[in-house]
């Protein structure tokens, strides 16, 4: 036989041999060769533990048995799994496991899924000999969400290790010794903690369930959907469960998805929305003021006419739409499709332009592409990671397992620019494991960044072979040369040390990947940070390098896919430029139509006009403007001198309540579509139950009334739809189960460097305007994103809600001792604009001076905040605000 | 009875000696500390110890120059010691003598382990029962340091090496060098798996020897006399030097005695200790802690060193040997040392865990006279599955009483049994009975 | 608050480790001393300085028989009943004290003065029974000598019958041959 292949070890197990990477363990060579070794305490994502010795074999030369759990595979090594001394062995073990446990799986949720009934069944069907008194745990309430049922628990710790190795919680305590070992959160106190439900999913046994589902079914009785969590960008594959048409578990097994089996409380425990009573079951039109319900047809019919009749009165610019990027790519391309070619207007805009859109424009002009040219599997491989403005644990929390993943196991050097301090709460914080962090407000990133930039070049760090770059580089050497260290430390708070050493690891990374989140995106200056971000790479020669890039992280599920749609008023499917005369013909083509060539107004000018009177009519697919934008932009006065506000709902919205027609839209667990997630990944999304009601897809609604308004399109379902999607962006989600990232487009670089960089290089690199507070408003509130929310559709999901019922003002603990605040004290917080009175959660990451309120109740607090916009990428930045705070009586 | 001179407790046996520093010094104390810092290669150091054949006094009994051998050689960064002062092992109670009565004699012999290993940092982890050994550790080490003994630069060497006492807080376990690891990190004292082994990934995952107090105290006499001189002690070649054997049990003079490796146990127990307390004969001993096996009168001629005592179907363990004469019930005996290694057991590994309760279980209803015919068998077979399949040895240590007892004295628990099967007629069966 | 109290202490406990984690046990005995047992405040503000999660503090605490998580007597009797002692009489004590007292194992007398329990080998096994009280070790223990240290202890709150540095037998010199017992 020959040598094996460096790296890699033959041996052989059970006579087959097989050659495996070095480091192998037993247990996984064997699984390779088909050969199951029982096992509880093992799980390839933890380190051994080697605890419930299920895993014993016989391994030649070695006097006892081995666990095969934490044996390395070494060459010539020769197992055996199935002699009769580890048949005993495996009888023996699973005979202690049985011992002390209950047996009582007609009454457990795990019955018919556990792995314990499983070994049983293999090893000893026989009664069991121990004739002893059980040992019996007192019964506790253990939390919220997940029930504890510990005479089942084979102390296996899978849980425990899981919610630290992976999860970086601690929130699981082993407490007590011996037999008497029991899984508990602390002391008497129920479970807080990220209630990602991994402890759920991973003990091999029912001593951990969902409540959710708590006696709800037998597993063989669940039809299962493999679908994609509704929440955030990370776009987590999950298994929906049903019985009868009815929700009833997610889970996501272990190699499942981008998220590889792991999911947050959102995935988990958050899929109630769809099922919440007040789902719209029937189409609404208003008569006489109210909206009543009627059929379909009448108020298909009825929406055709008024829109017909507005547009040759008023023409097509008196139209505007919105959608939200949590509908499926489909739905997107049909809606953008509906404005244009139907309608004959540009004036649309999504959600993408919160900030998703000022990082794929940034891209789009400085690498030529929109999307990553990194995946998940870089973060991991990285071996320099940056994250700037992420609070990535609350706004991705399954992106930041890929950091803690990179940091805890593979070493990787984590630097972190955030709005958030370290120290321990019951969520992680990422910003624990970084080597350095910088903390600031949001209104600082930029700062920060050019202290960034200025220890690049101090550092002597900036890469000069490529000639062509020279001009480029002493334009940015010059202008950073303009700012001083002082007023940068000054800004930032951070010694210039820091930013050289972060600049220095940086420079010497082989693999780089920088993260770029919504605290940044969603920021004023979130555009010029992201080209900053840009430039710091280019700098450095990293920019092109294989497994180094920007990853901007996106809050709704769908915002990747609205930009690649063209569900936004610049650009058109594929994510070209309206602007360009070639792809808008190539368009036309395919669409057999004519494309309105004026340039379209965003969201924030639709709402303008129409309350200047120059918008007519609006179509509003799933987005709630009413409630997510600042009160005194009083887009309620704006949508109410609207002659016509169609809205396709989930649910009678404050933006709904407003309309004169609501069409009930199908939830995403209800219909088949794809979702692009942030890493440009295209994923399918496949119904587990019928539409609620009469509730229909928003592509459907929207090709219905095209039909009526005289422009047949052949969609039978949303796969037609997709098809002619490939038809004008070729290949479109014909990857493979991963992502294949573009390559940094030379000629876009060359373009950018050669000049393209000069326009805005001045005012890219000037420190932020540091105009002091208003007078006596000491303090920054910030809408934040919370782990146990996402947007307003998950304050609908009962799980969720019992979390996180309502908003509370975060606020640094030790800030309010000397404040004389203790938890759950309410405070009233007030500046010109207006005031709140809430209560307060004290925790540790929110740096002194800032407040934190949850985006999703945004409502009560969004007279306090101001609106700006990005001159270019015109996103409405307006989640910070001065205020003062004062305790309530 | 054997003339022979005491090592490791001949200071301590002169009346009034208190240990301090300074009597210490006065006979002869941390002269082997200043032989060798700086003058003897640190390598050098270690082959001494290998030579004299010294082997470790904790349980195992391990080559202490060989152990050190193994710390990888290129390997920068920090290194550590860990005395092993738990002393937990019923039946033991050596080390608490020389901490509480000669701390300078292990203190001198940890500077010295940590100068061939190259550590600059030792932790001494003591049993929490301890307080007062702990307490004149902390006395000792203080004195030490402002003698220059202890610190930067010890003696103008140019060598470092702190000192510090750690109190464990009540957990057998924590005995077991690793388990001791994790307990000095913080964590509960659940043993590693192993590999990797201390000598690589030790405390906070850094090349660590583990060495227990009685080993590290017959340092700086090795030094002093050289290892052909403690390599001649014993019985050369595998038992070399001294032990001190901790006799417990039913004798006239219970106590600590510290004799060469290699006298018989009738010498030990008759002569050192006085013989039987009573005229009652021997009936039983164990000869090396809880986790040997128990022997018999016939054994009583078996040389005390680690090969004999194994080849006689136990071990030399820690050297605690506690007699037993007749009248003893050997199944009550086995179910004391059975609730112990219940008590004890961490709970990491099932059979372990859920073996010790069994087993505890089984064994009560036995000496309640609850027994059952079939029990004997369950024992024997528990036991047989729970040895050999667990993380750390605990779980050999913790079969070993029963499965003795039941070797020798199977009649015992036969009359127990017997007596209980007569009762039962009489007695409502436990539930889940099948019998 | 430990941390305004023992500033001194705890900053030298935490000078003796390179993890903070190690300081654990020590700061877990520092409350102990503090308030009789380990309670939930406390165990809260260790986590706090260790940079722990709670349930990381707790686990810990929960391992170590020697930390009580609940109030014990003023004086805690703990009696080994292993089997070295057994074998010279602990089953005894245990009744004595259980007479002398009103105890049994895990029982308080009334007062909160005297706490009983049994425990595992306290590495005296030549020198039983014996019995540690609070910080103490008494050995060789018989019934009026048992008498003497309760009545100590009840009178002046500690005994001077408390063995010292250990040594048994002691120097043959001194004092002749060990006594026969
Ligand atoms: C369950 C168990 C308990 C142990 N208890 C002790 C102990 O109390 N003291 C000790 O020195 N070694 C004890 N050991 C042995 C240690 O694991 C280790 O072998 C020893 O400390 C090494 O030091 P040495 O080589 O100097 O003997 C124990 C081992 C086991 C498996
Ligand atoms: S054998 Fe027992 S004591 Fe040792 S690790 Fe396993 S459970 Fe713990
Ligand atoms: S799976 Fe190997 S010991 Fe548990």
């Amino acid at each position: 036989m020959t040598a094996p292949a460096p790296n890699t070890v033959r041996l052989t197990i059970d006579g087959i041999e097989i050659t495996v990477p070095k480091g192998t363990l037993v247990i996984e060579a064997a699984r390779r060769v088909g050969v199951m070794i029982p096992h509880f305490c093992y799980h390839p994502k933890l380190k051994p533990d080697a605890n419930c010795r299920m895993c014993l074999v016989e391994i030649e030369k070695m006097p006892k048995l081995q666990t095969s759990c934490s044996t390395v595979a070494t060459d010539g090594m020769s197992v055996r799994t199935a002699t009769t001394v580890v048949n005993d062995a495996h009888k023996s073990v699973l005979e202690f496991i049985l011992a002390n446990h209950p047996l009582d799986c007609p009454v457990c949720d795990q019955g018919g899924k556990c792995d314990l009934q499983d070994f049983s069944h293999e090893y000893t069907a026989t009664g069991s000999r121990f004739i002893e008194t059980k040992r019996i745990f007192q019964k506790e309430y253990f939390s919220p969400l997940i029930e504890t049922q510990m005479n089942r628990c084979v102390q296996c710790l899978r849980c425990v290790r899981y919610c630290d190795e992976v999860m970086d919680v601690k929130a699981l305590a082993p407490a007590g010794r011996g037999t008497m070992t029991e899984i508990k959160a602390f002391g008497s106190h129920p479970l807080d903690c990220e209630f990602c439900g991994g402890c759920v999913q991973i003990c091999p046994v029912g001593a951990i369930t969902s409540r959710l589902s708590m006696y709800e079914y037998r597993p063989w009785m669940l039809k299962r959907a493999d679908t994609i969590c509704q929440y955030c960008g990370d776009g987590c594959q999950i298994t929906m469960q049903t019985k009868n048409n009815e929700l009833i578990e997610v889970n996501s097994s272990y190699g499942a998805g981008r998220n590889n089996g792991d999911l947050c409380a959102r995935g988990f425990f958050g899929f109630q929305a769809t099922s919440h009573p007040d789902r719209l079951t029937k189409p609404l039109v208003r008569r006489n003021g109210i909206l009543v319900e009627t059929t379909w047809a009448e108020a298909l019919e009825y929406t055709a006419q008024q829109l017909a009749r507005l547009k040759s009165t008023h023409g097509a610019e008196a139209f505007g739409g919105l959608i939200s990027s949590r509908c499926t790519n489909e739905d997107l391309y049909v809606f953008q499709k509906f404005m244009r070619l139907v309608i004959g207007t540009n004036n649309l805009d999504s959600s993408a332009r919160y900030g998703h859109i000022n990082s794929t424009q940034a891209m789009r002009r400085v690498q030529g592409t929109h999307r990553w040219t990194v995946t998940f599997e870089d973060i991991v491989d990285a071996d320099v990671l940056l994250l700037v403005g992420t609070s990535i644990t609350e706004t991705n929390p399954v992106a930041g397992l890929r950091v803690k993943e990179a940091v805890k196991k593979q070493q990787a050097r984590l630097f972190t620019i955030e709005a958030t301090q370290p120290g321990i709460d019951s969520i992680s914080n990422i910003t624990n494991l970084a080597e350095q962090h910088v903390g600031v407000p949001t209104a600082q990133f930029g700062d920060a960044l050019l202290g960034l930039l200025k220890g690049i070049v101090d550092g002597r760090h900036v890469e000069h072979s490529d000639q062509s770059r020279s001009n480029y580089i002493s334009a940015v050497t010059d202008a950073l040369g303009k700012l001083n260290w002082t007023d940068i430390e000054a800004a930032t708070g951070t010694s210039r040390d820091v930013f050289l050493e972060i600049a220095a690891h940086i420079a010497k990374g082989r693999r780089v990947v920088v993260l770029a989140g919504q605290d940044l995106l969603r920021s004023t200056g979130g555009h010029a940070g992201c080209l900053n971000l840009l430039d710091l790479l280019l700098l450095t020669g990293k920019l092109a390098e294989p497994g180094c890039g920007l990853g901007p992280l996106a809050e709704e599920n769908n915002d990747q896919g609205a930009v690649e749609m063209g569900a936004v008023a610049e650009l058109i499917p594929g994510a070209l430029d309206i602007a360009d005369a070639g792809a808008r013909a190539a368009l036309a083509r395919a669409w057999k139509g004519e494309l309105p060539q004026t340039a379209g107004a965003t969201l924030k000018d639709m709402i303008d006009k129409a309350r200047s009177g120059q918008l007519k009519a609006m179509m509003v697919v799933g987005e709630n403007p009413v409630a997510s934008l600042p009160s005194h932009m009083n887009v309620a006065e704006a949508f109410r001198s609207l002659e016509l506000l169609i809205c396709q709902e989930l649910f009678l919205t404050e933006t709904a309540a407003l309309a004169h027609v609501v069409f009930p839209a199908a939830a995403p667990l209800e219909k088949s579509g794809t979702w692009t997630n942030e890493e440009g990944h295209v994923q399918v999304v496949r119904p587990a139950i019928e539409p609620a009601g009469e509730s229909r897809p928003d592509w459907e609604i929207l090709s219905a009334l095209s039909l009526l308004l005289g422009v047949p399109w052949e969609y039978g379902e949303s796969k037609d739809v997709l098809k002619e999607i490939r038809s004008v962006i070729p290949g479109y989600g014909l990857l493979g189960p991963s992502p294949i990232p573009p390559k940094v487009d030379p000629a876009t670089v060359e373009r950018y460097v050669a000049g393209g960089y000069r326009h805005d290089l001045g005012n890219r690199y000037t420190l932020a305007p540091r105009r002091p507070p208003a007078e006596g408003t000491a303090w920054y509130i910030r809408l934040t994103q919370s782990l146990f929310h996402s947007g307003k559709l998950s304050t609908r999901a009962k799980g969720l809600l019992q979390l996180e019922e309502h908003a509370v003002l975060r606020m640094n603990r030790a800030e309010a001792d000397r404040m004389g605040i203790a938890d759950g004290d309410r405070v009233r917080v007030s500046n010109q604009r207006g005031d709140l009175t809430t209560t307060v959660k004290l925790v540790e990451r929110v740096p002194p001076g800032t407040v934190w309120f949850p985006d999703h109740f945004a409502q009560k607090a969004s007279a306090l905040f101001d609106c700006t916009v990005d001159p270019v990428t015109k996103v409405p930045a307006f989640r910070i605000a001065s205020v003062s705070i004062v305790k309530a009586g | 009875m054997s003339k022979h001179e005491p090592i490791l407790l001949k200071n301590m046996n002169q009346p009034g000696y208190a240990g301090t520093l300074a009597e210490y010094e006065k006979t002869g104390g941390y002269q082997a500390l200043k032989k060798i810092l700086g003058k003897v290669a640190p390598a050098d150091v270690t082959q001494l110890v290998i030579k004299s054949g010294l082997r470790g006094r904790g349980g195992a009994g391990f080559p202490t120059g060989v152990k050190w051998g193994f710390l990888p050689k290129d390997y920068q960064g920090p290194r550590y010691l860990c005395c092993n002062a738990d002393e937990s092992e019923p039946g033991t109670f050596k080390d608490r003598q020389l901490i509480e009565r000669d701390p300078h004699q292990m203190l001198e012999g940890m500077v010295l382990a940590c100068y061939a290993i190259g550590a600059e940092t030792a932790y001494i982890y003591i049993r929490g029962e301890f307080v007062l050994g702990a307490r004149i550790l902390e006395e000792a080490i203080a004195e030490a340091r402002r003698a220059g003994y202890i610190g930067k630069n010890i003696q103008g060497s140019g060598v470092t090496v702190d000192v510090w006492v750690h109190r464990g807080a009540g957990a057998y376990i924590c005995g077991e060098e690793t388990a001791l690891l994790e307990s000095l990190e913080g964590k509960r004292g659940l043993p590693r798996v192993k590999p990797p082994f201390p000598a690589t990934h030790g405390l906070y995952n850094k090349p660590t020897v583990v060495n227990n107090v009685e080993t590290l105290a017959n340092l700086p006499h090795i030094i002093n006399r050289g290892s052909e001189w403690f390599a001649a002690i014993g019985s050369p070649p595998k038992s070399t030097g001294t032990r001190i054997f901790c006799v417990s049990g039913h004798v006239k003079r219970p106590g600590n005695y510290e004799v060469p490796m290699g006298i018989t146990f009738r010498e030990l127990i008759y002569e050192h200790a006085g013989g039987m307390r009573s005229d009652k004969a021997l009936k039983a001993f164990i000869p090396g802690g809880a986790s040997a096996p128990f022997l018999t009168p016939d054994h009583l001629d078996v040389k005390m060193d680690f090969e004999s005592v194994a080849a006689a179907g136990s071990m030399l363990g820690s050297g605690g040997v506690t007699v037993m004469e007749e009248g003893t019930s050997m199944v009550w005996a086995a179910l004391r040392l059975m609730e112990f290694f219940y008590h004890e057991s961490c709970g990491k590994c099932s059979p372990c865990r859920e073996g010790s309760a069994w087993l505890v279980q089984t064994m009560r209803r036995i000496v309640a006279k609850r027994g059952r015919a079939q029990d004997l068998e369950t024992l024997m077979d528990l036991c047989k599955n729970i040895a050999g399949r667990t993380v750390c040895a605990f779980g050999d240590a913790e079969v070993a009483p029963i499965m003795s007892t039941l070797k020798h004295w199977r009649p015992e628990y036969i009359a127990l049994i017997h007596e209980a099967e007569a009762s039962n007629l009489l007695r409502p069966q436990p539930a889940g009975a099948k019998g | 608050m430990l941390k305004e109290k023992y500033k001194q202490e705890i900053d030298d406990i935490l000078s003796r480790y390179p993890v903070k984690r190690s300081a654990l046990i020590p700061l877990l005995y520092l409350a102990q001393r503090e308030t009789g047992y380990i309670n939930e405040t406390s165990m809260i503000e260790i986590a706090g300085i260790l940079k722990l999660t709670p349930p990381q503090v707790y686990e810990t605490a929960t391992f170590y028989t020697m930390l009580n998580l609940k109030q014990v007597g003023k004086f805690h009797i703990q009696v080994c009943k292993s089997l070295m002692c057994a074998l010279v009489g602990s089953d005894t004590l245990i009744g004595w004290i259980k007479t002398k007292l009103g105890i049994g194992p895990g029982e308080t007398t009334p007062d909160g003065a005297f706490t009983l329990s049994t425990v595992e080998c306290l590495a005296a096994c030549g020198t039983g029974p014996m019995m540690q009280i609070n910080d103490d070790y008494y050995e060789r223990l018989t019934e009026d000598k048992l008498d003497r240290i309760l009545s100590d202890l009840k009178s002046t709150g500690s005994s001077t019958l408390k063995t010292g540095p250990f040594m048994w037998p002691e120097p043959l010199a001194s004092k002749g041959e060990a006594p026969v017992r």
